[in-house]
């Protein structure tokens, strides 16, 4: 079956549909300067990153990661890959070394376009990349050998125009986007061009946007949310959407909601709760009448913030709940069916969700258990790239099995508990222990360690990092400073620890495997519970 | 070494980035690593590097380095 490239629904079809000067999108700057692109800047644009990459033998199926933080270039790549039926693979610029190294050498990257700034992590991890063949630096004025490529010198001898074919078989993998598993190395979940169809769908019926709604979505298009609802949903519906180059900056975004007339704002928990932070001044100088409705995805929407969002800003929230490997919105809340708050929601138009316990019984409502979806939904991804067997855990049968706890009430609505796994929900970023763990190990202080995430009032779960020191070593500020950068710089800045404790013995089975629930408990100030299986 | 010095080796040992280069208008958006996550880290460096301290509210309220410069040599000039 047959279904269209998404690079040809997002930007090359309303060119064809004589919509080519119709307004895409609001870049709006740091300094909150803000520029109109239409559909016919990024067909133009996205074709010129398509040429150079043909140029380069690009083939289909061979992975292009783009490492640069939110610009226009990383929009025009993504599409430009696209168009090239190669599969692309957006990385959070925050990305330490050894994140980097463990993801473009899983998805066996063959070019990744980046900026000088960003560069030197490259180089230093690039003798162990042995399928990395270039690297194009945006801002770079020449070649600076064989490898490292000026992006502007090839780009400037491409025209603006690119044949491609616009129809693709729906299997054709699209993009790669990485997650965190409680155990082992980030997991890049694959998805196809077929995925469009839930995508733009489930923007449809949740977003509800009207004609000529401005629409903003703030997440990092290395985020599958900045992905799909932040690019491909909006683009293939028309949609007309601001997107900032900045971080989470209160005073812009409150400025940016008011000066762009935002009408459906999708945004996180973690910066509504940030927002909640500000003086109620900021607030009240402002006038949000444009915007309509809130929505919101990551982490749970707790009712404390969706009480303080709804008297703020005047408008409902709706909470979104979905993953990176489910591909679209999957559970949610939407007009005009009534807000509980707290609650993720019902599941969405073909979406078939429910509540099991570990034998995969389906239990009834008011019951906690395991949050599962049958599948057969498009956008659901193919797989975990290059580790199937990690792909096959996630399944028992036709039903997919979420890592979350969660339970349904009698009207049909779900209600999120906690992952069921290690993994920490840290401001809508997921992190793995074990990401946080090896990076710590190779601190020399160190001698064993544990992570766990516990209860935060602002990013939902932090990082607590447990440590078992040398003998004779001291714990100290400075020793906390370089286990803070060390992580920051080797794996993420989401990845860093919010505290550190300093522990004896870090409680483990007789198999070995830290018994992460003791030291949660411990944190917590609770009994620990049966210790009998600790060695 | 001068304040804008020992700052400037902060930053690098912070960011693990040679190339960066502290003006008075440098700001978390021109430096790809700098969140409010990796802030924190710098802000404790920053303590440690001079021998001051910040408090909770002062953290996130440095618009650029140039007030950061400001308030650190207001901080040092206090402990002299």
């Amino acid at each position: 079956m047959f279904v269209e490239n998404i690079a040809y629904a997002c930007v090359t079809r309303f060119v064809e549909n004589g919509q080519e000067r119709r307004e895409a999108l609001r870049w709006i700057e740091n300094d909150l300067s803000t520029e109109s692109f239409t559909f016919a800047y990024f067909e133009r644009e996205s074709n010129r990153l398509a040429a150079v990459l043909k140029q380069l033998n690009v083939k289909p199926g061979d992975t292009i990661s783009i490492f640069l933080p939110r610009s226009l270039q990383l929009i025009n790549s993504f599409f430009g890959i696209l168009k090239n039926q190669a599969v692309s693979c957006i990385l959070f610029s925050t990305l330490g070394e050894e994140g980097l190294l463990d993801r473009l050498s899983n998805s066996q990257t063959r070019i990744i376009l980046t900026r000088r700034s960003l560069l030197r992590k490259i180089i230093a991890i690039k003798d162990r990349l042995p399928a990395l063949k270039k690297i194009l630096v945006t801002d770079l004025d020449d070649h600076q050998d064989d490898t490292i490529l000026s992006l502007k010198r090839l780009i400037a001898v491409t025209g603006g125009l690119f044949d491609y074919p616009h129809m693709v078989d729906k299997e054709t993998p699209a993009f790669l986007q990485y997650t965190s598993g409680s155990t082992g190395k980030p997991k890049g979940a694959l998805h196809v061009h077929g995925a469009l169809g839930d995508m733009r769908q489930s923007f449809r019926d949740i977003m509800q946007l009207e004609e000529r709604d401005i629409y903003w979505c703030t997440a990092d298009p290395a985020w599958i949310t900045g992905i799909v609802y932040g690019l491909i949903a909006p683009f293939s519906s028309g949609a007309l959407q601001a997107q900032y180059s900045g971080s989470y900056n209160a005073a812009s975004w409150l400025k940016i909601l008011q000066n762009q007339k935002v009408n459906v704002w999708y945004t996180a928990p973690t910066a509504l709760r940030m927002l909640m932070q500000e003086d109620e001044n900021a607030f009240l100088t402002l006038d949000f009448s444009s915007l309509k409705r809130i929505y919101s995805v990551g982490e749970p929407l707790n009712p404390e913030i969706y009480h303080w969002g709804r008297k703020t800003f005047k408008v409902e929230i709706y909470d979104t709940w979905w993953q990176s490997e489910t591909g679209s919105m999957m559970i949610g809340n939407h007009p005009p069916m009534p807000v509980k708050p707290g609650s993720m929601g019902k599941p969405r138009s073909g979406a078939e969700a429910f509540i099991c316990n570990e034998n995969m019984d389906i239990l009834p409502a008011g019951e906690q258990g395991l949050l599962c979806l049958r599948m057969g939904w498009g956008s659901m991804f193919r797989g975990y790239f290059h580790n199937d067997a990690a792909y096959a855990e996630k399944f028992q049968g036709e039903i997919y099995i979420t890592g979350d706890l969660a339970w349904r009430d009698e009207d049909g609505y779900f209600w999120y508990v906690s992952r069921a796994d290690d993994v920490i929900n840290t401001a809508g970023h997921l992190v793995g222990p074990f990401e946080v763990e090896s990076a710590l190990l190779e601190i020399e202080e160190i001698v064993d360690v544990a992570v766990i995430g516990a209860d935060d009032p602002l990013l939902h779960k932090k990082i607590i990092a447990f440590v078992k020191l040398r003998n004779g070593q001291a714990w100290s500020r400075e020793l906390e400073l370089k286990c803070r950068i060390y992580v920051s710089n080797k794996v993420s800045t989401t990845a860093i620890p919010a505290e550190f404790r300093v522990i004896n013995r870090i409680p483990k089975n007789q198999s070995g495997k830290i018994l992460r629930r003791v030291l949660k408990a411990v944190y917590e100030g609770k009994d620990p519970g049966d210790i009998s299986t600790m060695e | 070494m001068d304040l804008k010095e020992r700052l400037q080796q902060v930053f690098v040992t912070v960011f693990d980035n040679d190339a960066i280069e502290l003006t008075p208008q440098l700001t978390a958006d021109d430096v790809d690593e700098w969140d409010s996550l990796s802030h924190i880290n710098l802000m404790l460096a920053i303590e440690l590097e001079f021998g001051i301290e910040f408090d909770q509210s002062e953290i996130q309220d440095f618009a650029n380095v140039g007030e950061l410069m400001a308030s650190i040599e207001e901080k040092t000039r206090t402990l002299k």
